[in-house]
């Protein structure tokens, strides 16, 4: 159930309670789990944190966990599933879903004792109502009876989860033939919903909302928040008017805690923790890296120039140009730079852009100061702690890695961050040039209903992209880019999907699908069900193991053969 | 002091007082080598106090190992004469003096586990499970033990 009052009936019920936290491997998540975790050591609250990388992982925690904690909070995690199906808890375990992926799973809107959704119920859901969907024992007589007859009695109000069943779905041939979307057969709805996987309201947000609420909110706990909001943004997960409603609301709270600061100039020293608002420009980490560096590599500008052929090489030369800047200054580090070049920067780039068909070369962001060294933008810590969330270090298991990021985003360890940002860097470069060399070597096939891009093993840098977050970016940029450099006007519209090795001794691999890039798109991303589907046709053992059904594991099996076609094909038909 | 002044007269009284710097010079030595014997057991006794309060009432046994029965001994009377004072201290149930060395910032901090040490149990009875990675928020002085083993770590944030 969704619910109403999270100060009653979240932090007042934990209040006195020790809480397991289940948090799972994305920017949004860390944001969250840091700001619950400053609340938590507010009030006392004892808790203990488990980072779970996939559903496996979240079985095990519960199951190590299950004995000793009544209560569970998720963290971007748990909502798209029957939780109580897969978990199988006992009846007093109480579970808290703060959650971003859609859609939410109905079962778990329908709970009313143990699951509650910590989630905006006017977002905008879909969820279909209860009478649709369920059917209580009472009412069912010809129903097939399986269940037990004489089992629990309805306590009145209340009832118990199991008396109550999903109406069996009249119709799997129904479902795959597709026809007749007009019409609405009810259990249509049920596919209907399932049918896609988008992303929502941020779990940061959330929690900073609980902290405004409580009156106990701080600039880092807004800082967190904005960065998990960026996050979304970054990878790509909201649209830009969503993203654009929520830096409003964040420009809000930004202006409540800097309202002290207008009155006297000098009353806080430098040392402290400044956000400013800043409609900055769109080239990732160009503050701490050189400016040509940052527009080589920032997927905006690499795709309008077309960086990968000569002609945007030239282009990119007559832009700097046309902007007066010197090549010497421009590849020097950015701090370094003269300052009479620094000071209007960034009117100049945003009129030179537009000269150069980008118009959206500025954003509205925040960026933190503290201390005299110290400037960052929202993005660039997102990316720092994306690319030290998922480094590729020999030694490093998942939740080593998790906890590093976890630690980059507190203020007192920025030697972490700084680390961070030199992996982003590399990171972005290894983007850059894989999708220069697939677009160059033609390595984006077209599969009849969708692109397809396999990065071989001996690609360089292909140990980056056995990550879900890089891959599923290559993928962005590798589908932006190829939309601008192909001829081909059907190609456009297709829908990508990448796999890399992910590893390569027991042969499998990692697969991403994205929807195709679209101005208006809303962000909803069929391909879960699809590569369900295409698992099963193929009998390749896959593991549906990530939050994030877009994304896959498979054997190498799974990519060949038609049937994988077939069914990708039924599920993108829009 | 005695010998020496023993041996001296001897000496004089034999007549052969040549031998009498000699004399000197061995006793001197025999004294400096007393004192840098009693130093050293001086020395061992304070750190062996010194273990009181940092390993608590009970010594590994690898530290045992290096400790003589009447030091042994002693620590156990230092134990007893500590316990005692402590129980004189602060109305009936006594105070504990060797826990919160420094002044803490918080009664809780969190921690986090540095390897698998399985099940661990706090006050109330419950159990927490201390798994390589997952950080917790527990009750200081629970957690000091851990610390000093270097199976937790405290986070500082």
């Amino acid at each position: 159930m969704f619910i109403a009052d999270i100060r009653k009936d979240f932090y007042e019920v934990v209040a006195n309670q020790r809480v397991v936290l289940l948090v799972a491997p994305d920017i949004d998540a860390l944001c969250a789990c840091k700001i619950l975790q400053a609340l938590f050591h507010c009030d006392q609250i004892q808790y203990t944190l488990v980072p779970v990388t996939g559903w496996q992982d979240l079985g095990t925690a519960f199951l190590e966990h299950k004995e000793q904690f009544r209560y569970f909070v998720l963290i971007n995690c748990g909502a798209n599933v029957d939780l109580l199906e897969m978990l199988q808890p006992d009846d007093d375990s109480i579970f808290f879903i703060c959650d971003t992926h859609r859609p939410v799973d109905v079962v778990n809107v329908y709970n009313d004792t143990q699951i509650k959704l910590l989630i905006k119920q006017d977002d905008d859901l879909g969820v279909p109502s209860y009478d649709d969907i369920f059917r209580d024992e009472d009412e069912e007589g010809e129903d097939s009876g399986n269940e037990s007859d004489e089992g629990s009695e309805p306590s009145g109000k209340r009832r118990r989860f199991d008396e109550v069943r999903i109406k069996p779905s009249r119709s799997k041939r129904e479902w795959e033939a597709r026809s007749n979307i007009g019409t609405l057969m009810l259990p249509e709805i049920l596919n209907e919903l399932l049918n896609f996987h988008l992303f929502s309201c941020q779990a940061a947000m959330m929690f900073f909302e609980l902290a405004w609420v409580l009156t106990k909110d701080t600039k880092d706990m807004l800082w967190w928040a904005i960065i998990g909001l960026t996050d979304q943004w970054v990878h790509d997960k909201i649209t830009n008017m969503k993203y654009v409603t929520d830096i409003a609301t964040m420009q809000r709270h930004v202006s409540r805690h800097n309202h002290r600061n207008e009155d006297e100039e000098n009353s806080l020293s430098i040392d402290c923790m400044r956000i400013s608002f800043e409609y900055d420009l769109r080239l990732t980490l160009y503050q701490h890296w050189s400016l040509y560096e940052s527009i080589c590599n920032s997927c905006y500008t690499s795709c309008s120039f077309k960086l990968w052929t000569l002609n945007g090489q030239k282009k990119l030369q007559e832009f700097l140009a046309d902007m007066g800047l010197p090549l010497k200054q421009v590849r020097q580090k950015f701090n370094s730079m003269d300052m009479s070049i620094k000071e209007n920067l960034r009117d100049v780039i945003e009129e030179s852009s537009n000269k150069y068909g980008m118009k959206d070369i500025r954003i509205q962001t925040f960026g933190v100061h503290f201390g005299f060294k110290n400037r960052f933008l929202a993005s660039d810590m997102v990316h720092a702690t994306a690319a030290l969330l998922e480094s590729a270090e020999k030694d490093d298991s998942e939740t080593d890695t998790f906890i590093k990021a976890l630690d980059a985003l507190s203020r007192s360890n920025i030697d972490r961050l700084h680390s961070g940002i030199e992996l982003a860097k590399k990171k972005l470069i290894a983007i850059q040039q894989t999708v220069a060399s697939c677009i160059c070597t033609n390595l984006i096939l077209s599969q009849g209903p969708f692109l397809y891009c396999y990065l071989m093993e001996g690609t360089p840098d292909v140990k980056l992209f056995s990550k879900p977050m890089a891959l599923t970016l290559l993928c962005k940029y590798l589908l932006k880019a190829f939309v601008l450099s192909t001829r081909n006007k059907r190609c456009k519209l297709l829908p990508l999907v990448i796999a890399a090795p992910k590893d390569v001794e027991k042969g499998t691999v990692i697969v991403v699908g994205i929807p195709p890039e679209s101005e208006t798109s809303d962000k909803k991303n069929f391909f879960g069900r699809a590569f369900e589907k295409a698992a099963e046709s193929t009998s390749s053992r896959t593991l549906h193991d990530h939050f994030d059904t877009s994304t896959n594991n498979a054997e190498n099996r799974f990519l060949d053969g038609k049937l994988f076609l077939k069914y990708t094909e039924r599920e993108h038909c829009e | 002091g005695g010998l020496c002044l023993h041996r001296e007269n001897e000496a004089k009284s034999e007549g052969r007082a040549e031998l009498i710097p000699s004399i000197k010079l061995r006793h001197c030595c025999l004294l400096r080598n007393q004192r840098c014997v009693t130093a050293y057991l001086y020395d061992r006794l304070l750190r062996i106090r010194a273990l009181r309060w940092e390993y608590g009432s009970v010594l590994p046994a690898n530290v045992r190992f290096h400790m003589c029965a009447e030091e042994l001994q002693w620590f156990s009377q230092y134990k007893k004469s500590l316990a005692s004072f402590m129980r004189s201290l602060g109305g009936d149930e006594g105070l504990d003096i060797t826990q919160d060395m420094k002044p803490p910032k918080s009664l809780y901090i969190e921690v986090r586990c540095l390897k698998d040490h399985g099940e661990f149990e706090i006050d109330d009875g419950t159990v927490i499970l201390l798994k390589k990675n997952s950080q917790h928020f527990l009750p200081r002085w629970k957690c000091e033990l851990l610390i000093r083993q270097g199976v937790l770590e405290h986070v500082v944030s």
